[in-house]
Formats: structure tokens, sequence, C-alpha cells
């Protein structure tokens, strides 16, 4: 992969480099798995999503009349299962 | 409709509902469930924006089925031409609309699923919402990955009013009125919107939350003022057009440092549409553990948008039939900086006193945001009076205008 970025970019291959392992970090990370003694921080209200559903509607509100733009405020409700 | 509800009775009116939460019996109290009354409050220049509201969720008997509901009432004084000041008043006097909103909610957690639904109706004089929605989740990884898909249908009716009581079905600009009227017409009135979504919510770290979403609208119908005039000084209405497609992608990271009792919440959302408008929004915020029950939040968030293609900064029009013309400022391009501070008291600790037990779970938030639009090119169309900014500063950069926002809440568990 770390060749590749010399073919795919050869002007900026440190920069294709840093980017490849950029991602290759969050991959790593994701195949660590939290046990559920571990996720006592996790459950505070301020590390979870849901906790912000209320006051996130009313900012909603409130952009869809000044702002053009929309969305960002808890779509599906997506919570992690840390409770 | 004249009534004067000011933040007193707002107050007065949450302050009843807690006594009579705290004066429950106790086996009312014996169910699984949580109640949060609460009241937004929004200000600027020629609009102000009351909305006390309640909402109830019960389990029955537990996460298996939860129920919800809520209801909210929108009390919108406002001196503006593009709420319907004149209509209403017959010049440009401040007036008062109320806007009621009652919510239905279902949801289930049936191991790694998640199921939910909700209905949502919403009446005011001159517009009719109601949404239907639906979304399933579903954990992996040891309940540590969430994946959720959501879906709501949106149908909504537009009106115009023609005096205090009167009104009209409204089509849009780009329909002439004529042909709106008609009894032909069918669901020209109609606003449908289809909303899509996909989260992604992943424990990275027994100390990081990651949340990515992507969102999606497709809109068919109304989507203008019809008080609104595009044109300097008075002539032709608004005409947006009448579909609207939209995609927003939004990042989320949270991460906590135990030892300093913080937790850094970074988010980004961007956004882009058929209209010609793009957007860049970034959001901090910054949780501060003071004490065990005392959390403090502040905030600063950015916000930036394109202009939309069919808005013109000098606003003139040539009103040809088929011309999509605009006078909201959403569609300029401008930025907002928005700072901001939230407390909420967690009430655990009031729990441990006899006959105080029932504050157990039970918090008080208080959040204060103070949002400064930053218009670049009409400075004296959007911010005649700057509004809550001050005067050293407005002197200087009179294309700049503020607005207040602020929320009291009470939540207990019973």
């Amino acid at each position: 992969m770390l060749r590749s970025c010399r073919k795919l970019h050869p002007g900026r291959p440190r920069r294709c480099r840093r980017a490849v392992g950029l991602v290759g970090l969050v991959g790593l990370a994701g195949c660590v798995t939290v046990g559920p003694a571990q996720r006592g921080i996790l459950a505070m209200p301020e590390m979870t999503p849901a906790s912000d559903a209320q006051e996130e509607a009313f900012y909603g509100h409130v952009e869809a009349a000044r702002e053009g733009a929309a969305g960002g405020h808890g779509a599906a409700g997506g919570g992690c299962g840390c409770g | 409709m004249r009534m004067r509800l000011t933040p007193r009775h707002l107050l007065a009116s949450l302050l009843l509902v807690a006594v009579a939460l705290a004066a429950a019996p106790a086996a009312l109290r014996a169910e699984q469930g949580r109640v949060t009354v609460y009241g937004n409050y929004y200000r600027e220049r020629s609009t102000r924006v009351l909305q006390p509201g309640v909402r109830v969720t019960v389990n029955a008997p537990d996460e298996r089925l939860t129920f919800g509901a809520g209801y909210l009432l929108d009390a919108i004084t406002s001196a503006s031409i593009a709420a319907g000041a004149m209509q209403v008043t017959g010049g440009d006097r401040a007036f008062t609309e109320f806007r009621h909103e009652a919510v239905g909610t279902v949801a289930s957690r049936l191991e790694a699923w998640q199921l939910g639904g909700h209905f949502r109706y919403s009446t005011e004089t001159d517009y009719i919402a109601r949404d239907v929605g639906l979304s399933v989740g579903r954990d992996f990884l040891q309940r540590t990955l969430n994946v959720a898909l959501a879906y709501t249908y949106a149908f909504n009716r537009a009106f115009a009013l023609r005096g205090p009581v009167d009104r009209n079905p409204w089509c849009g600009g780009l329909v002439p009125t004529t042909e709106c009227l008609d009894d032909n017409a069918g669901n020209k009135n109609l606003l449908q919107v289809h909303y899509l979504s996909a989260t992604y919510t992943h424990a990275l770290h027994r100390q990081v939350l990651a949340q990515a979403a992507v969102e999606t609208w497709f809109a068919r119908g109304p989507m203008d003022n019809p008080y609104r005039e595009a044109t300097i000084p008075n002539g032709f209405p608004e005409a947006h057009p009448r579909s609207r497609d939209r995609v927003s992608l939004f990042a989320n990271l949270r991460a906590a440092f135990p030892k300093a009792r913080l937790v850094l919440d970074p988010r980004y959302r961007f956004y882009t549409d058929d209209w010609g408008i793009t957007a860049h929004t970034a959001d901090l915020r910054l949780h501060v553990r003071i004490t065990r029950h005392l959390r403090a939040r502040v905030r600063y968030r950015f916000y930036a948008q394109s202009q939309a293609r069919f808005y013109r900064d000098d606003m003139i029009y040539t009103g040809e039939p088929d011309e999509e013309r605009s006078g909201d400022p959403k569609m300029d391009d401008f930025m907002s900086h928005t700072p901001g501070i939230q407390l909420t008291w967690h009430l655990d600790g009031l729990a441990r006193f006899p006959r105080l037990a029932f504050l157990e779970g039970a918090w008080i938030q208080a959040t204060y945001n103070h949002i400064i639009f930053d218009y670049d090119d009409t400075r004296s169309i959007y911010c005649t009076d700057g509004g809550y900014l001050p005067k050293r500063v407005l002197e200087r950069r009179q294309d700049l205008c503020g607005a207040r926002l602020g929320t009291v809440a009470f939540s207990i568990a019973f």
C-alpha cells in the first residue's frame, strides 16, 4: 500500500503515506473491543449522544428557521449500547 | 390571537409541574420512566419565541418496550412582515402566534436490535406539519458498535393568511394564485419530504466514542414564504423552487480525560443541496465535572454557508412568471458564531435526605447561547438595529446582528 503511494501520487508520496497510516490507525482502533466492565466512562451523560436529544431538537428547529443547512442533530438516535 | 406569555409565566409553569411531580404518590413513581419539563427561549431583533414543553417516557415494563409522548407550545411574538404581521394586525405591529406540537413514540430493544417509530403533529394558523418515522438499529462487537437507519415521511400543508382568521392555500410563488385556489389544484399546497439517515456509532476505546452520520432529504412542494417580498422596496413575492434535494455528513468524537474531569466533544458537519448552498459547521464542546453532581459545558459553534443560486444581493428581479426569487436571509451567504454555556445539576446528592428519595436520577439544566450573525453584503437589510450586541461593536460593524437562545429543563425519573 505504501509503495503504491509513489505510483498513485508521485508528487506527494509522503502525504499519501500519512493518509494511509491514519486510516490504518482508525481501522486498528476499530478492532479493539471495550469490555462491559470498562464502559463506566462511556456511560456518563456527557459521553452519550442520546442525552443531547432534547437540546438538539431545539437547535435543529432554530437552525431550520435561520440557516440554509440542516442535519447533524442526532440522525437515528444511534447509541453505543454502553449503558 | 393576543396573549402575553413572559419568561416569568414560563418559569412559574415549570415550577408548578415540578411541585406536582414531587408530590406524586409513591405508587405512581414505582413505574419506570422519566418526565422532562423544559422551556426554550429565542430572541432576536423582531421575533421572540417562548417554547414550554413536556416529554414523558415509560418503560413497559423495561427497555424491551418504551412508550413516549411529548407536547410543546410555541408562542411566537413577531413584528416581522415575513411572519405575517401585516395580514394579522393590518400594519407592522407585534402579534403573537401559537404553534402546538404533539409527538408519540414507541421504541423497543430486543437483544442486539433496536426498533423505533414516531408520529408528530404540529399545527399553527397557516401551517400544518405531520411526520411519521421508523428506525432500526443493530449492535455489533459486544455492543460497542451500533449501526442505525431511519426513515421519516413528512406531509405538510401550507396556507397564506388573508386576515386575522381567513387563509388560503399557499402553493409557492411559482404557482399562480388562481391556479392554487382552483378546487382542481389538488395537492399543490402539500409539501412532502422523504428523509433518510444512516448513523454509525463506535466505542473506539473505553474513553473515546466516535459517531458519523449521513442524512438526505428529498422535498417536493411549496418552500417559500407567502408574506416575504424578494425585491426592494416592494414588488414580487418570493418564489423558491418547488423541489430540493439535500445531503448532510456529520462526524463527532467524544474523548474523556478522567483525571482532568474533562470531555472533549468536537463536531463537524458538511452540507450541500441542489439550490447551490454549501455549508460547513464546526462545533467544539468542552464538558467539565466541577463536582460529582455539577457539570458545566462551554461551546463555540462556527457556521458558514454559500449563497443559493437564485438569491441576488442587489435584490433586483425581473418578475418573470417562472423566475426563482428570494428575500430570505438564510439563502444569502453568511457566517455565524455561537458561544454558549450550560450547567447541569444532578440531584442524586439530595436523594440521600429523607423525603427526597424521589430525586434519584433527577437533574436541572440551564443553557444559554448567543448567536452572532455576520452578513457580509446585506448590511442595511437584516441588521438594522444589531440586536444584543455592544454599541461600540455595532458602530464599526453594521452587518452584524445577534440572537439569544436559552433553555431551562428539569427531568425526574419515576
